[in-house]
């Protein structure tokens, strides 16, 4: 039985994806609050909670809380969230439906800096860095994933090619969205992506999200509000959230537990709370960072046993057409990977359920859910169910 | 040519750990109330929350448990691309401790899960530094030479 409709986004907004040197995260951040809220038809003077995903630039020491608070026209505002994107706009609805606030938008920008390795410059000196970080073994985020890959290959029989069916699928859906940053250069095979060139093996190129500059917001408000919104309001059924920190330093043996982490934790409670079941769900976004992410999505979401995310990739659930087409935008591997894309995946959810989506539609979709995690893998994880009316 | 690579801002709660890899100990917090080996340390043991732990010299022995080949490092490590990260567990128990590092005297092709690993240690050259690394476990022992080089090349004081 689904949840009560209480609150809805009311709004999404992405900026132009891709190298945009000319631009600041600040004015990225900006311009997608203002879109989103033009997207809802709500004034932006109406917003009164923020989630911005990252930290403030603008006077060190503060909070991006405060900073925003004061940028958006000094209002005292009634949420400051922070953290991941699909577990905190759970929360901004929660808020929304007990009177803490009425318009929440969720944002964030980045321009002109790299997460990859050559966003790091060798210096004349060895760097000082704390304790026990990766970094004194040349190691990055990417290194971190392929530890993941190669351990979960290792224990599952699971080869490169079966990863590499994630990167062809998000690529076909690419392909279909004029705004993504990779579609214009066509469909892509397995083989493509097993040839393309070593990162971290077993991770090549093909298996890696993009590194590229760009912003976007999201608008939830009360269901009242939602129905006077210039768009088709997308409810908020329910979330949840779950964090289980490792920093990127260690894990504990197995690392693939049947009873899975943070990802299992919060999908099993929003699934709960929402009331809505996996068969149930007619679109996805997963967070995809990595192709051996999108697989292990699969499997700790709850969608397929542990051991066969590659399975049901390959079976085609996945693709559009498919049982549950996933990343239907081109995800992180092929759309756009700005900085920290967490709302990115809630972003196209909506814009299938208000049936937005073009060449790329999903016929009939009505409910849709999002993951976002990242951090070392189960470092936070959040899950949001949603829903068309 | 100076080591370019980053190196550990010591804290002084981490000090006992990185004057053992000085000493060729690899040293691991251990909870004197369970027992529990904890890795990373933390400031309390993660099985029962006691505060009471003491560093506790460990075999160096270790297998690889998981490993990547590199070929785009950042910063300095870009000059040694290919070059190899494991995470290696080692032999002691209870709570299994996963320790990321790198090799030493291993052709990268050579790696497997599950190969045999023992801890080595390097004194940064003009740094106040001691680092870890993992070399195959049947790899000859550095000899008495290279030791007292190593040594030698310790700055006098360790901040
Ligand atoms: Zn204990």
């Amino acid at each position: 039985m689904p949840r009560p409709k209480q609150a809805a986004i009311a709004g999404v907004y992405t900026t132009k994806q891709g190298k945009l040197p000319d631009r600041t995260s600040f004015s990225l951040q900006l311009e997608a609050i203002k879109g989103a809220c033009d997207d809802a038809g709500i004034p932006v003077e109406e917003v009164d909670g923020i989630i911005p995903l990252s930290m403030s630039d603008h006077l060190p020491g503060t909070t991006a809380t405060q900073f925003w608070a004061a940028q958006l026209g000094e209002r005292p505002l009634g949420l400051m969230e922070t953290g991941g994107a699909s577990g905190a706009l759970a929360k901004a609805a929660l808020a929304i439906e007990n009177g803490m606030c009425e318009v929440v938008v969720l944002f964030y920008g980045k321009a002109g800096s790299r997460v990859g390795p050559r966003g790091t410059a060798a210096t004349d000196r060895a760097p000082r860095v704390p304790d026990w970080s990766f970094y004194q073994s040349g190691a990055y985020m990417t290194t971190w994933y392929a530890l993941w890959a190669q351990r979960y290959m290792h224990e599952f029989g699971v080869t490169h090619a079966d990863l590499a069916e994630v990167a062809v699928f998000t690529r076909h859906h690419a392909t279909l969205n004029p705004d993504s940053i990779m579609g214009r250069k066509g469909e892509i095979t397995v083989q493509d992506v097993l040839d393309s060139r070593p990162i971290c093996e077993p991770l090549n190129l093909l298996d890696c999200s993009l590194d590229n500059d760009g912003g976007y917001a999201i608008v939830m408000t009360s269901a009242e509000r939602a129905r006077s919104a210039r768009t088709k309001p997308v409810w908020v059924l329910g979330g949840a959230e779950s964090t289980y920190t490792d920093f990127y330093t260690t894990i504990n043996d197995p690392w693939f537990p049947e009873e899975g982490k943070a990802v299992r934790r919060a999908a099993d409670r929003a699934f709960e709370i929402s009331g809505i079941g996996r068969d149930e769900i007619d679109v996805a976004g997963l967070y995809d960072c990595f192709t051996i992410t999108t697989i292990r999505d699969l499997e700790e979401m709850g969608f397929c046993k542990l051991g066969e995310g590659a399975e049901y990739v390959k079976e085609g659930h996945c693709r559009l057409g498919g049982s549950m087409p996933t990343n239907t935008d081109g995800g992180l591997l092929s759309n756009s990977h700005a900085g920290d894309p967490a709302g990115m995946h809630t972003i196209e959810v909506v814009r299938q359920l208000r049936g937005e989506c073009g060449e790329r539609q999903v016929p009939g979709a009505r409910i849709g859910v999002s993951l976002q995690q990242g951090w070392a893998v189960h470092g936070m994880a959040g899950v949001l169910v949603m829903a068309a009316d | 040519m100076s080591y370019r690579k980053p190196l550990p801002q010591i804290e002084p709660a981490n000090q006992t750990f990185w004057d053992g890899l000085a000493q060729g100990e690899f040293r691991v917090p251990r909870c004197t109330n369970c027992g529990h080996y904890n890795w990373v340390p933390f400031p309390a043991c993660r099985s029962c929350l006691s505060e009471d732990q003491e560093w506790t010299a460990v075999s160096g022995e270790a297998t690889v448990w998981s490993f990547s080949v590199v070929h785009r490092g950042p910063g300095a490590f870009d000059d040694d691309v290919p070059y190899a990260v494991v995470l290696a567990k080692l032999a002691e128990e209870p709570r299994g401790c996963i320790v990321i590092g790198n090799t030493v005297g291993i052709d990268p092709a050579d790696l497997y899960i599950g190969m045999p690993l023992r801890i080595v240690y390097e004194a940064i050259e003009g740094e106040d530094v001691t680092v870890f690394r993992f070399a195959a476990a049947d790899a000859a022992q550095p000899d008495d030479a290279d030791a007292a080089l190593s040594v030698e090349n310790q700055p006098a004081t360790v901040a």
